[in-house]
């Protein structure tokens, strides 16, 4: 009987680039920047990885496909380098890679690069695509913002909440991820926001205004992984350990049949479920210290609160005003700016949280640390509402 | 049983231009427009066009209609395809059997009423759809003039609402007005020498020759249907002696002129009004001139109310913007940005595959667990059994909107981009565009009804493809 991933895997080090528009740098240059990073934190030779995945979303609008941006950035000695892409779950997918290679025992050091080049083409927001499928020929040419505002129309109709409540409590959740980019040197917007700010931007997709939305940034991040034992046999005492990662992508429920009623995330709850399960974890509002989830547009993290069982179903505009998952809260929420103001460069995201939690659980996250977290929470959530992958994964900190 | 008019339908599009909004943009140049500054016209959507109108068209005139239709001809001069077949995808969308003969009828404003003259002698059946979007230069007199819009009648054995009882044909080369197939606008002659030698003098030998073969006098004519300028009704009633109120609405003053749709609007709505054993005369003009006498029965009376223009014409949303007219019928430019640049090349291959899932929405119900769903699937979404699927259409489904947003980002030709979760019958479900919504009008537990319109353009390729989207119930 397969008993999980619990403690099998030890992060033993992660980089992370500075966010943003990187003008500056191509995707190679990402990639390096953060696996320098990594290496030099992991302490292990370059050659001493054997196996390597590669995140990435936008292929040709970004770095190109296949295994070759990765491996050829990095001038890898011909180990075996995958590229993975699952919508906004990428990142994660990318470590999720390396990490079950580690727990299969088929090798010992494994890497995950996730990486994201938006800024070369030439959108504001996310890029189009070409079109030619069978969806073109029936789905809304529909934007993302588009897609997370009817979160907002269909809370509201299920909860019959003030809808000026409910803007508030989304221009809470903005403020919050600006104060806390703030404070994040490597993050893309680090410029405080105020509520009446967030409250009155323009408007993007009703009732989403542009504050109530992600910013589009280059980036790349990644993780180098091993086993329990061998960072045992490094030498490392306080590890950081993955205690759960599960996925739970859509089958086509929520967009074909009204079981759904579009007010909540139903692959989230599922993929949570599964991870409290297979991280032991019982009551995450008590265990959990804090989370990076998939706030792509505020509401989306509002209604997520919901789904990981951060607060009672119709009781996140209450705990989101409350202060729940403020810095100072009970369950902080995107102590790094999160996707809202670290940014959120597609193939990069996952990993970003993942990096996040690391040096939380390390106590290395300078300005923003917050008071000895043990474990944390990263969620993705890719593709629309209606449908979409969800990953979540526990990080703790783990005695050898 | 016996033959002649089994049904009929039309559509008008919701939006209407005053024409006193369109005098006010161009009079600065063209003063000489004040005297056509009255009332307004209809205009179609960016979304809608000649086959879009004729499916609507078809709907109203089809409901509550059994039987099959084994011809369906689509009559207008402004055809979006040259070559392919434009009455093949309206039958698609009209979920017809697709054992039948489409029709393209084309080249005359009289398009539909020959077939109604040839409909006259051969007794055919079939359903007769008169459908024209004619594109307008701004500032000519037939920006004012014209409105876009589509007319049905379903013909056939059974129980007619009206019988045929003669027609006359003429052919005269008289140019009043022509379109060559590599422009985009009419070219008009001059309008007093077009009523003297054209209307005066062909349209009285028409009727009164199809009045002659019917054994009736042109005095015992009850309605006259003639399109296409209402002073010129008035003057030719007292030319053939009768009274001028004889001649039915042109509905100028509320549509405007629907080019070869006009005769079939106009006559869909003069038997809205109609009482059974009346003699409807009627008249299409245009190198010549046809001339079809019917008689109402008394199946008019039974007939179910609620079909032709009328319905659609007291549904209307106003269209003051003058650039935005022009913009929704793309006769001006707007940089609509970096989003309006996608490619929307289509799939034909895909397409179809998937053609009547598309064009007749077919979704599929499971025969397991009774699941309705959109689109259809090989494993049913709801019990997961295999190959249950029947396919059903969902075109008629009235849905109730789940969640929607108004995007400004999202490329529209007119923003902004409303979509949403619709839900149907049976635990269908379905993300679709919506359509004829102004900003502030949807709410979530809205009913709506889907009509068929423009999906997306793809200019580089001259191609359009069309879907199903959500709109306001009828009253």
């Amino acid at each position: 009987m397969a008993k999980g991933i619990k403690d099998k895997v030890a992060i033993i080090g992660m980089g992370c680039t500075r966010f943003g528009e990187r003008w500056d740098c191509g995707p190679e240059e990402l990639i390096v920047e953060a696996f320098r990073e990594a290496l030099a934190d992991a302490g292990v030779d370059r050659n001493d990885i054997e196996m390597a995945w590669l995140g990435l979303f936008f292929q040709e609008q970004s770095a190109g496909k296949s295994a070759l941006p990765l491996s050829m950035s990095l001038r890898l000695p011909n180990i075996p380098v995958t590229r993975v892409e699952n919508m906004c779950a990428t990142g994660t997918e990318a470590l999720r890679g390396a990490v079950y290679a580690v727990a299969a025992g088929a090798c010992d050091i494994a890497l995950a690069v996730g990486v994201e080049k938006l800024k070369d083409t030439g959108y504001p927001g996310l890029p189009e695509r070409s079109k030619g499928t069978f969806d073109d020929l029936w789905l809304p040419n529909a934007t993302a913002p588009g897609a997370f505002a009817q979160l907002a129309s269909a809370y509201q109709a299920r909860h019959q909440c003030n809808p000026t409540d409910m803007k508030r409590a989304m221009a809470h959740i903005s403020v919050k991820s600006h104060a806390n980019g703030a404070l994040n040197p490597k993050a893309h917007l680090r410029r405080e926001i105020t509520e009446e700010q967030a409250m009155n931007a323009p408007m993007i997709a009703a009732p989403l205004g542009l504050y109530d939305c992600c910013g589009v940034s280059d980036g790349a991040a990644c993780a180098i992984v091993t086993s329990v034992e061998k960072a045992r046999e490094m030498g490392i005492k306080d590890m950081v350990t993955v205690k759960a990662m599960q996925l739970a992508p859509s089958n086509g429920l929520e967009m074909s049949n009204n079981a759904w009623d579009g007010s909540y995330l139903l692959t989230t709850r599922i993929a949570a479920e599964r991870a409290y399960k297979e991280a032991g974890i019982s009551d995450p509002r008590k265990e959990l210290d804090m989370t990076e989830v998939h706030d792509c547009f505020s509401v989306t993290e509002l209604v997520v609160m919901e789904d990981l069982g951060l607060c009672p179903e119709g009781g996140a505009i209450k705990a989101v005003l409350d202060g729940e998952f403020d810095r100072d809260g009970n369950v902080p929420c995107q102590i790094d700016g999160g996707l809202k103001c670290f940014g959120h460069p597609i193939g990069a995201s996952g990993l970003r949280m993942a990096y996040e939690m690391y040096l939380q659980l390390l106590g290395r996250a300078g300005e923003r640390q917050l008071a000895s977290p043990s474990l944390g929470l990263t969620h993705n959530l890719g593709g629309h509402p209606f449908r979409n992958v969800a990953s979540v994964s526990v990080f703790g900190l783990h005695s050898a | 049983m016996s033959y002649g008019i089994l049904s009929f339908g039309a559509y008008v599009p919701a939006l209407r231009l005053s024409r006193g909004a369109v005098l006010e943009a161009v009079g600065w140049a063209v003063p000489g427009l004040r005297g056509l500054a009255a009332g307004e016209r209809a205009v179609a959507n960016w979304d809608e066009d000649t086959i879009t109108m004729a499916v609507e068209a078809g709907r109203d005139c089809l409901a509550g209609m059994d039987g099959p239709v084994g011809h369906l001809a689509l009559a207008s001069t402004t055809l979006p395809f040259t070559d392919r077949s434009n009455s093949g995808l309206v039958a698609d969308a009209l979920v017809l059997d697709n054992h039948l003969v489409t029709e393209d009828l084309a080249g005359s404003r009289r398009a539909a009423t020959s077939a109604l003259a040839r409909a006259a002698h051969n007794q055919g059946a079939m359903l007769l759809l008169a459908s024209d979007c004619r594109e307008t230069r701004p500032g000519s007199n037939q920006e004012m003039l014209y409105g876009h819009g589509a007319g049905a009648v379903l013909l056939g054995e059974g129980k007619p609402i009206a019988e045929f009882l003669a027609s006359a044909s003429i052919h005269e080369d008289l140019v009043d007005q022509y379109r060559s197939a590599d422009t985009d606008y009419d070219y008009a002659l001059e309008e007093r020498w077009v009523r003297e030698e054209g209307y005066f003098k062909i349209v009285p030998s028409v009727i009164e020759q199809a009045a002659r073969e019917a054994g009736i006098a042109v005095a015992d004519i009850d309605r006259v249907v003639l399109h296409g300028s209402t002073s010129v009704a008035r003057a030719l009633a007292k030319r053939l002696g009768l009274a001028a109120d004889r001649f039915t609405s042109d509905l100028m003053a509320e549509c405007g002129d629907c080019g070869a749709a006009q005769p079939l609007v106009m006559l869909a709505h003069t038997l809205e009004q109609a009482t059974p054993d009346q003699y409807v005369m009627v008249v299409g003009f245009g190198q010549g001139a046809d001339a079809v006498l019917l008689r109402t029965t008394p199946a008019l009376s039974a007939m179910k109310t609620g079909r032709g223009p009328s319905r659609y014409l007291a549904r209307k949303r106003e269209l003051t913007n003058y650039t935005k007219f022009l913009s929704l019928r793309n006769q001006i430019s707007i940089d609509f940005g970096l989003r309006s640049e996608r490619d929307n090349r289509t799939a034909l291959s895909a397409f179809y595959r998937k053609r009547r899932d598309i064009t007749s929405m077919l979704g599929g119900r499971c025969r397991e667990c009774n699941t309705l769903q959109f689109p259809r699937s090989l494993v049913c979404v709801k019990c997961g059994a295999s190959d249950t699927q029947q396919p059903e259409s969902l075109a008629g489904l009235t849905g109730r909107v789940k969640s929607f947003t108004e995007d400004w980002l999202a490329y529209t030709p007119s923003p902004p981009y409303v979509y949403g979760n619709v839900e149907f019958a049976d635990g269908a479900n379905i993300m679709l565009e919506f359509t004829d919504f102004a900003p502030g009008e949807v709410k979530v537990g809205d009913p709506v009804r889907l009509v068929f319109r423009i999906k997306d353009f793809d200019p580089k390729r001259n191609f359009r493809r069309y879907f199903w989207k959500p709109a306001p119930v009828m009253d």
